[in-house]
């Protein structure tokens, strides 16, 4: 909440003919900042050993609850943070996609350690070369796996990014009848579901892979699976 | 290192030793051909376990019989080895049979070749209906009878088949460097 200076402050309080101030005086966007970055509830997908890495952080003795963290999420509706801990394979990219989805918009994502951010030392054919081939990426935590202490570095510098952040205005425009969506809408790479393919409200075209889609009918003929 | 392209097993017509009369008798039926390892000709196969050779027809009634004449109820294992040279059945479709009460084992084989089929042994075990998908997964082998034979551990849509010796390593990933 830095929009006011400490002098215009003081020209309020003189002009308002009172030593006492009971005006503080901000910007809508400092505020929800400064609440967003306090109030940051993570989904830990926590797909291998940086799992138990980001289980430590989580508990009492690095504790991180300490910068508002501390409501781990499992439903992807109510987190504000997609946190990737361990190997990401393909199969399970198409989850995490489908939950990256389902989050709320603003919404972060921390690759947590060597398999997320560049498959690590599995280069399979399997395990997705970096969790950036699907969801952007806000940062990057370096490690096998990294040390609670990483982790808590990455959430505060996570926590100063969205200080800083303009990215999400609040502007809240309805937009025009008749206007273009402004992104067409794309099937989810989800894995398998019932019902019919929900569409992307957020995703942008590089993160959706390119080609056709998949069906997700279970009993494709093993012809048609080559 | 030299790929392993072709089986190192010599096929007999007598059994190797170790095989109980029970599992004689329960094959006597069928065309047979017992495995023999010729560095470890006592083995009468890879791992300790007599093996057999039988033909694509015979393979589910081989099992069944020694499931219901032998007593062996317990499917151990179930895969598929890729002898990419061998002429013209690539594959060898592999599956080892338990009697639980003597611990006696038998590893039965049989060949296929790529695009060809194998019966299914999902009417025998249970267990066999994942087992084969798997070995549908890896190899692209199919199972004539199966269920739903889809892919189990890749996507659906997945190119390739990882086990045989002629898939990259790497798959068909781009990888970035």
């Amino acid at each position: 909440m830095s929009e006011v200076t400490q002098t215009e402050m003081s020209d309020l309080m003189e002009a308002s003919g009172s030593s006492e101030c009971s005006i503080l005086l901000s910007t809508v966007r400092a505020v929800s900042s400064w609440s967003r970055k306090n109030s940051m509830w993570p989904l830990p997908l926590g797909l291998s050993c940086c799992g138990i890495e980001f289980m430590a952080t989580a508990m009492s003795r690095y504790d991180m609850a300490r910068f508002g963290m501390e409501v781990a999420r499992f439903s992807p509706r109510q987190a504000d943070l997609l946190l990737v801990a361990g190997t990401l394979t393909y199969k399970m990219a198409q989850v995490m996609t489908r939950l990256y989805d389902q989050m709320a918009e603003p919404k972060w994502v921390i690759s947590m350690g060597a398999c997320a951010s560049s498959g690590g030392m599995y280069r399979s054919y399997s395990v997705v070369q970096g969790i950036d081939e699907f969801v952007p990426v806000d940062f990057y935590i370096s490690g096998c796996p990294p040390r609670p202490d990483s982790v808590l570095n990455v959430l505060m510098k996570l926590q100063d990014k969205i200080d800083r952040d303009n990215t999400y205005n609040l502007t809240l425009e309805t937009p025009e009848p008749g206007a273009a969506a402004p992104l067409e809408e794309q099937t989810v790479l989800g894995g398998r579901r019932h019902g019919p393919p929900i569409a992307l409200a957020t995703a942008g075209e590089r993160f959706v892979k390119p080609g056709p889609q998949r069906s997700m009918a279970r009993g494709v003929k093993p012809e048609e699976t080559r | 290192m030299d790929r392993v392209t072709q089986s190192c097993m010599v096929y007999t017509d007598e059994a190797p030793e170790g095989v109980s009369d029970a599992v004689k008798t329960a094959l006597k039926p069928f065309e047979v051909k017992w495995s023999v390892h010729p560095e470890h000709p006592t083995f009468g196969g890879h791992g300790g376990w007599p093996g057999c050779l039988v033909s694509n027809e015979d393979w589910p009634k081989v099992f069944a019989a020694l499931k219901d004449e032998a007593n062996f109820e317990y499917l151990v294992d179930h895969t598929a080895v890729d002898y990419p040279d061998r002429k013209p059945e690539r594959f060898t479709v592999l599956g080892l049979a338990q009697n639980l009460e003597t611990q006696e084992r038998l590893m039965v084989r049989t060949r296929v070749a790529e695009g060809g089929a194998v019966p299914t042994l999902t009417h025998l075990w249970m267990s066999a209906d994942w087992a084969e998908r798997e070995t549908f997964d890896m190899f692209g082998i199919r199972f004539a009878g199966h269920p739903e034979l889809t892919r189990i551990y890749m996507p659906q849509d997945f190119d390739g088949w990882p086990l045989r010796r002629d898939f990259p390593m790497q798959g068909h990933n781009r990888f970035r460097d």
